[in-house]
């Protein structure tokens, strides 16, 4: 085997052995941080079991919002059909509010406590999260255009 | 009279069309002496979209209800500057502003000195089908001086948090980036296509390089400190995929300034280099398309409105397929075959350039994943941003070192032991720095600890290698801007660990009158003010930093409700000092008594701005320097 071949072979395995490697490393990496989001019924059919951080979405239900003294808020979050009840500890965003679109990012319990880290929202007072919109639209509860 | 303005503003466009097509003929032509219009033609183009824009911001100063899109982006009573910005802050006016910069670019080309004329009408010839392409779209789906069927007396306003200084020259100087790759792109291809790729050809890219690069890093800063202090979460960046968007091509562009000066320099990397090229202006195509078509907020509005989304997007594919096939046809060949040793400059040139696009893939698939299990699987879901922290870190250690060895080893072959000996020094001070500082604050993780220990010897051979003291005399070497990029690197780096690791926040429920405390920190909560403004309604609080009883400094963070349209936000207070900054925002709350308050200490902001200004000094600096040849 002439020299410059050799060298050249060595560097090409060299290169593929980097990037499997890192290619690999990366997918772990992916997998383990992804956040799927859920609409309240399909929430309800999950395996509760599952304690991986995830999201929530919907409207905040009507005369649902209690707010403790020490900062813990309680709330539901529901897309017309099904019902979740939200705890949170932290500063809830300007624009939460009943009957608007929220998400939230938690763990969900059991017993149908959602557990939330973070509440998201938006600069903007009609602003609907677009995952919320599909799962109204798919309960058939979505009054928008 | 607003259908003579709508009117000539589309005249304008159709000049800049028809021109642009002219110009694009050059493509085909063999002869070099035939056309002299170039600078004719690139001078009609630019004046015309120029025009096109003012009158749009005319009309938006002027809040000319008639046309559609002041109506839905402006209102009467915003602030006269933000009227401006208007013009920019929205679909349309935007896609008119990269259309600007465009033929702007063409422009200044056209008046640079070019010794190869059948070059320089390729390159603009080149420049003017992308120009054609975008005048187009504007035209035909996305046309700015649209009427409105019947006039409307009242906009409908501009979204508050765009209401910010800061964000009304953001995308102006994000585009001058993004859209200054465009003509090196064009000098790229119209390169391979003239097989003309070499270090007399680096020598003219790299300027253009530098000033894109410069724009696009200084766009990015911009962004990120607005996110800081406007959107009120403490953080300046998360991996959303709008800032992604922008991260992309600037990774790219950072592995093809490198390669322009090897090209320059050395002859070689002629094919990666070009590749980088296209690369670089692809992602930034691709960013406007991820931002601007609203895909981002969903694949369904994308497929709501799909004409506009679908035509960027072919236009894309159009350009990389293009690109690709001409790229696949002609750099066959370019590489002059050079044998360097593994301990050389461009060798190591060479690994980082594969870190940066390492870190590239790892940004583009964790951006676009989302949307491919969106479309395909019909799953939403979101990557959480430990993954880019998890898998970026391990990467970053590697590129920091062979930051720090590159620039020490000979451009054609070198010894590690050389190196070693030339940082002798550094080594040593640094080391003895990290040891004093995870004694003393025995916090770091090994990680952290690798990684600031890299970043001080960065820092100290960086300087140590562009300003020499030597007889007395301070020597600065053209090698400064090099040399403020990458100590302004490892600043920014060493700032945003340091601030990870020791970052505090805590939320209080306050009255009038409370103290609260954070650490060592004592705030007191003196008062709250009510004031109206010209389109909104205000809450203030007073807090007080307190020492010993004395008021330190004061901090008067907002809630503002805008009346046009209905919104509230969050107006932050922050008190930057020298290693650390305060941050004090509110929130309403349903209780009526207190409001809700979340304080931050963030050490070491001021180092991460600095770092970034000393890395965009660095890239203003490496436009005008003119670096000399090696031979090898």
């Amino acid at each position: 085997m002439t020299s410059p071949v050799k060298k050249r072979l060595i560097k090409f395995l060299l290169s593929l052995i980097v990037l499997a490697i890192s290619i690999l490393i990366i997918v772990y990496n992916l997998r383990d941080n992804i956040v799927y989001f859920y609409s309240p019924s399909e929430l309800q059919d999950l395996n509760t079991s599952d304690v991986r951080i995830l999201r929530l979405g919907g409207l905040v239900s009507n005369g649902s919002i209690q707010s403790e003294p020490n900062g813990i808020h309680r709330f539901k979050i529901n897309d017309g059909n099904e019902e979740i009840s939200v705890k949170f500890e932290g500063i809830l965003p300007n624009l939460f509010a009943e009957d608007k679109g929220v998400v939230v990012e938690g763990k969900y319990i059991k017993d149908e406590l959602f557990v939330a880290l973070k509440v998201l929202a938006k600069h903007d007072e009609n602003y609907m999260p677009p995952e919320v919109i599909d799962s109204l639209k798919q309960t058939g509860n979505w009054q928008g255009e | 009279m607003n259908n003579i303005i709508s009117l000539s503003g589309n005249l304008l466009l159709i000049i800049c069309l028809a021109t642009s097509i002219l110009q694009s003929l050059n493509l085909f032509t063999t002869n070099s002496y035939t056309n002299n219009n170039v600078k004719l033609f690139s001078t009609i183009q630019f004046t015309c979209i120029a025009l096109a824009f003012l009158i749009l911001i005319f009309l938006f100063t002027q809040s000319n209800f008639g046309f559609e899109l002041v109506t839905f982006h402006s209102h009467s009573e915003k602030p006269f500057l933000y009227k401006i910005s208007g013009a920019w802050g929205n679909h349309e006016g935007s896609l008119l502003l990269w259309i600007l910069i465009l033929t702007l670019f063409n422009f200044l080309y056209s008046l640079s000195a070019e010794r190869d004329k059948l070059y320089k009408n390729k390159v603009t010839a080149i420049q003017s089908i992308l120009i054609i392409g975008f005048v187009l779209f504007s035209i035909a789906l996305s046309n700015p001086f649209a009427l409105n069927e019947s006039p409307q007396s009242e906009g409908l306003g501009l979204n508050p948090i765009l209401q910010d200084p800061l964000l009304a020259i953001h995308p102006p100087i994000l585009y001058f980036g993004y859209v200054g790759f465009s003509l090196v792109f064009s000098l790229a291809v119209a390169g391979l296509l003239t097989s003309n790729i070499n270090n007399v050809w680096a020598e003219t890219v790299k300027s253009w390089t530098f000033l894109a690069w410069t724009f696009l890093t200084a766009g990015i800063a911009l962004g990120s400190y607005w996110a800081y202090y406007e959107l009120g979460w403490g953080g300046y960046w998360f991996w959303d995929p709008v800032e992604n968007a922008s991260l992309m091509p600037w990774l790219a562009a950072t592995a093809l300034i490198h390669c322009v000066v090897v090209l320059q320099k050395k002859n070689t990397m002629q094919s990666w280099t070009v590749l980088l090229a296209i690369i670089t202006f692809s992602l930034s195509l691709m960013g406007t398309f991820l931002v601007r078509s609203g895909v981002l907020n969903s694949v369904h509005t994308f497929a709501s409105d799909p004409g506009r989304g679908l035509y960027i997007l072919s236009f894309l594919f159009l350009v990389l397929i293009t690109s690709f096939t001409i790229y696949a046809l002609k750099s066959d060949g370019i590489d002059k075959e050079n044998s360097y040793s593994l301990v050389s400059r461009d060798a190591g040139i060479m690994v980082n350039n594969w870190v940066l696009i390492t870190i590239l893939f790892i940004v583009f698939l964790g951006t676009i994943y989302p949307l491919f299990t969106d479309l395909v699987l019909n799953t939403s879901l979101t990557v959480g941003p430990s993954y880019y922290v998890m898998t970026i870190t391990p990467v970053i250690i590697i590129l920091l070192l062979f930051m720090i060895i590159s620039p020490l080893v000979n451009w054609t072959a070198g010894k590690l032991s050389n190196v070693i000996v030339k940082m002798r020094y550094v080594l040593i001070s640094s080391l003895t720095l990290v040891l004093i500082l995870s004694l003393y604050f025995y916090l770091f993780s090994l990680t952290e600890l690798a990684i600031i220990f890299l970043c001080i010897i960065l820092i100290l051979t960086s300087v140590s290698s562009g300003i020499i003291y030597s007889r007395n005399n301070i020597i600065i070497t053209p090698s400064l801007g090099r040399t403020l990029s990458h100590s302004g690197f490892g600043l920014l780096l060493l700032a945003i660990v340091s601030n990870a690791v020791y970052s505090e926040e805590k939320i209080f429920d306050a009255k009038v009158g409370d103290t609260l405390k954070l650490s060592d920190n004592t705030f007191k909560f003196e008062k709250i003010n009510q004031f109206e403004k010209q389109n909104y309604n205000s809450i203030q609080a007073i807090f007080y930093l307190m020492d010993n009883n004395k008021q330190v400094e004061k901090f008067s963070p907002e809630i503002r409700f805008y009346n046009d349209p209905p919104t509230i936000t969050s107006e932050t207070s922050i008190v930057h000092r020298l290693f650390e900054d305060i941050y004090i925002v509110m929130n309403v709350t349903q209780a009526t008594n207190s409001i809700s308050v979340r304080i931050h200490v963030k050490p070491f902001m001021t180092f991460l701005w600095i770092g970034v200004i000393l890395i965009i000094l660095g890239g203003v600096l490496s436009v005008f320097i003119k670096n000399k040849k090696i031979n090898a």
